[in-house]
């Protein structure tokens, strides 16, 4: 995954990969931003631990309602106050939100 | 008008509505059976748990670090996308733009959610606030 690709969306204040495991592999912070390599290792964490539950869950309401269209999975986002965390497979990014366009940055990490 | 009746009323959400913190309480209009609402708002309520825990350890981390109070979540699908702002929950189809108006417009209409929102929306149901909500 281009890291630098993924600042270039508007508003990315970080761009990080992780191993399926959760462990921050590489990364990349906007200057000037507080976000550090710290938060990024537990973001990273919390992405596999999410993208696996939403995983779960769209199989589960597939099987269980007979509904389509849930799987694959393509990310998962967590929405804070000022920006989001946007992950799918073993990379994220986050986005301030006032400039954030998720169908984009989901495009970009299918990419 | 009010968020469920104006997510409802653009082309490509299937589901909209509004889901308790207990889970068992919801209302919706859409494509869903009560049954797949009831479930529905379980889901929505697990998935707002668990990232406000998650949000809580991060805070010990970094204080103010911008991600609290969560404001919401989004599962994206390949075909259909859910998303959850606040106690408000849609069904959304994967059509150009649709996700950034309807998180627009979730935002908007909801508003900055709140650090106490569990404690407040669980005293709009009626129930007793100092009750465990974990």
């Amino acid at each position: 995954m281009d890291l630098q690709k993924l600042m270039d969306l508007p508003g990315t204040l970080a761009a990080f990969t992780y191993t399926d495991k959760g462990e921050l592999q590489s990364h990349l912070l906007r200057e000037g931003t507080e976000l550090s390599e710290e938060m990024l290792d537990l973001l990273s964490r919390s992405c596999v631990a999410n993208l696996a539950i939403a995983g779960l869950e769209a199989r589960g309401w597939e099987s269980l309602t007979g509904q389509t269209g849930f799987q694959p999975l393509k990310g998962f986002s967590v929405v804070g106050l000022e920006w989001s965390v946007v992950a799918d497979g073993n990379c994220g990014v986050v986005v301030r939100n006032r400039d954030v366009d998720y169908e984009a940055t989901f495009k970009a990490l299918q990419a | 008008m009010h968020i469920v009746k104006q997510l409802m009323a653009i082309p490509g959400v299937i589901a909209a509505g509004e889901y308790a913190y207990r889970g068992d309480r919801y209302s919706y209009q859409g494509a869903l059976t009560d049954e797949f609402a009831r479930m529905a708002s379980i889901l929505c309520r697990a998935n707002t748990l668990s990232v406000n825990m998650q949000s809580e350890m991060l805070d010990s981390f970094a204080e103010n670090s911008g991600l609290r109070p969560v404001q919401g979540w989004i599962v994206r699908g390949a075909e259909v996308t859910v998303c959850a702002v606040g106690n408000y929950f849609s069904f959304i189809e994967n059509r150009d733009e649709l996700l950034n108006d309807v998180m627009t417009i979730m935002r908007a209409k909801v508003g900055d959610v709140q650090d106490d929102l569990l404690v407040n929306l669980y005293a709009r149901l009626g129930g007793d606030t100092r009750e465990a909500l974990y």
